[in-house]
């Protein structure tokens, strides 16, 4: 039986490894035909021209853009939220606020993306349009407000989670001393669970970096390098580089290589947010320990 | 003061939503002075490659343009954006968008048919040389120039053959492998489904993958036939056949709030360079 068991472990290692060797076997290769630095560091992306031009920098930028966007407009309601129904929140309401969370995250990506489609972005072209001569509310703002609302979920629960797992001694000393209810909460409370909500940032960062369906249908797409402040405009992300060419691209041509490429890219972008999702919780396993130590030296 | 920083946020959002509920549907009017909103495909869809070779537009298709994965996501993004221009397949037109006229010709399968609507482009299938000697890519091919296949071809695109010879049954049996072209596919699936009536014993699998799939599977042989929506380049026609099976037409398509009504291919090219970004440009 243990068999069964050890079988079953193995089977997620075994699909991490195999798209592992899938994605560099067959992107690394094409990245090489292009060119390393062309590729990660070209800001053109003209893959049909006669003289086709592969450079992802445009997306790389896009993609930190609207998860830069969406951590800033989803991280604060999230994590705010989360104080609330952990701290603060009526028993009556927590029952309505906790599955409306539960449900956000159930609802699929297209969804969001028809939402962000029909509603956000004639919004922002509504409100900005005319001012600034927009042509239309596909841009990255509107990619950035709509994976903050769909991190929201990820952020909240987990944080929830790790601000109900800090000590109940921490919060009735702060009240001892003479602290409010929100001072407790905010200066005492939250800073103890501090590496616990920013893994909880972390994993939205995993979210918004991953989403593809929701933000192909509201940011635009297009491959061209913007800037910061540019934020009105349209820009295209890693994710739906792949989605929006591999249908119709040539097997073994160099525009498939170089999408596979991209995946790559994308993949180690994964990557490196894991491993700081890793680093966060094992400096949270080792916060707890020093704290468990002393309490046990006493009693 | 909570009460106060708290009323702040949600006052905003009701305003901000407000704001944009009033103006979509209440004002209606259309501002000449506003950017164009340019939509297009992707690169490697066959509805693109159409279009910018026969508008000249080619390789200097405007950056800016908001690209869209498929033609539903063009047709909402134009319904939803009152500036906006795009192109789709003529089949696909829907009644949320209008389609104008080019060079004073409104297309319609009868401008298509007379070649006076420019923007066409011809739904090919290509074989190669040792396909082509196969008795039963033979017979496909014909009945798909027959008057049967091309009553499928006239149903939602345009007939190549108006007074092509009625298809006789051929009894043969077999399997033939068709790929390529995701515009040619439907009209593909059709031509199939009426073929089987007469040729119940030959199975006949479709596959996509797009116009240069199609054509490089077909000179390799990986398929029997291949599709295309574009023409075959004069590499191409070097190893395969081409055979014109129907006509489609692509239609210039704005918002329905748009007052405009016709363009000049110029202008059309103009638009999608980014020479020209606003309506005023073209009056």
């Amino acid at each position: 039986m243990r068999f069964v068991f050890f079988f079953a472990a193995l089977t997620s290692v075994l699909a991490v490894a195999l798209i592992c060797v899938f994605l560099f076997a067959s992107g690394v290769p094409s990245m090489a035909e292009i060119g390393f630095l062309d590729f990660l560091l070209g800001a053109e992306w003209t893959p049909t021209n006669a003289e086709p031009r592969f450079g992802v920098l445009p997306m790389i930028l896009g993609s930190l853009y609207v998860t830069a966007g969406a951590i800033l407009l989803g991280v604060p309601i999230g994590i705010f939220a989360a104080v609330f129904m952990a701290r603060m929140c009526p028993k009556p309401l927590y029952r309505l606020i906790k599955p409306a969370v539960n449900l956000m995250a159930g609802i699929p990506s297209v969804i969001y993306g028809f939402f962000g489609m029909m509603v956000l972005v004639p919004l922002i072209f509504d409100l900005f349009g005319e001012r600034f001569g927009l042509p239309g509310g596909d841009s990255i703002l509107a990619a950035s407000v709509l994976l903050g609302i769909m991190i929201l979920p990820t952020v909240i629960n987990i944080a929830e989670t790790n601000l109900r797992a800090v000590p109940q001694e921490l919060y009735e000393g702060a009240v001892a001393l003479g602290a409010s209810h929100e001072r407790a909460v905010f200066k005492v409370i939250l800073p103890a669970a501090r590496s616990g909500v920013m893994a909880a940032v972390v994993l939205g960062i995993g979210r918004a970096v991953g989403e593809t369906m929701a933000v192909k249908m509201v940011a635009g797409n297009q491959t061209v390098l913007r800037l910061p402040h540019e934020f009105l405009k349209g820009a295209r992300t890693l994710t739906t580089n792949i989605v929006i060419e591999m249908g119709y691209v040539e097997q073994g041509s160099l525009h498939n290589g170089a999408l596979i490429a991209t995946g790559v890219v994308l993949f180690v972008f994964i990557l490196l947010v894991n491993s700081l999702f890793s680093v966060l919780n094992s400096d949270k396993e080792n916060r707890l320990r020093r704290r468990a130590a002393p309490k046990g030296a006493v009693s | 003061m909570r009460k106060v920083l708290s009323l702040l946020p949600a006052s905003l959002l009701l305003f901000a939503f407000a704001a944009g509920c009033s103006s979509p549907g209440g004002n209606g009017g259309f501002d000449n002075g506003r950017t164009v909103a340019l939509f297009t495909r992707e690169e490697g869809s066959g509805t693109r490659g159409a279009f910018v070779e026969l508008t000249g537009i080619n390789e200097d298709m405007s950056a800016e343009a908001s690209v869209a994965g498929e033609t539903n996501e063009i047709l909402t993004k134009v319904e939803e954006n009152t500036y906006a221009i795009s192109y789709v397949s003529l089949g696909s037109l829907s009644d949320g968008v209008k389609a104008i006229s080019i060079d004073g010709v409104t297309p319609t399968t009868a401008t298509i048919k007379d070649g006076s609507f420019k923007i066409q482009r011809p739904f090919i299938v290509c074989v190669n040389p040792e396909k082509a000697a196969n008795e039963l890519v033979a017979d496909f091919i014909s009945f798909l120039l027959s008057a049967e296949g091309q009553e499928v071809s006239g149903s939602s695109w345009i007939k190549v053959d108006e007074s092509a010879p009625a298809y006789a049954a051929s009894g043969l049996s077999g399997t033939l492998k068709v790929g390529g072209s995701t515009s040619v596919e439907p009209c593909m699936v059709e031509m199939v489904k009426v073929y089987n009536t007469f040729n119940p014993d030959v199975n006949i699998e479709i596959s996509g993958g797009g116009s240069g799939t199609g054509i490089s599977e077909a000179k390799d042989g990986v398929v029997d036939i291949g599709m295309s929506s574009r023409e075959l380049t004069a590499d191409e026609t070097a190893s395969l056949t081409p055979t014109v099976i129907a006509n489609d037409g692509v239609a210039v398509i704005v918002n329905k709030e748009n007052p405009i009504e016709n363009l000049t291919m110029e202008q059309v090219k103009d638009l999608f360079t980014g020479a020209l970004t606003k309506w005023s440009d073209v009056g």
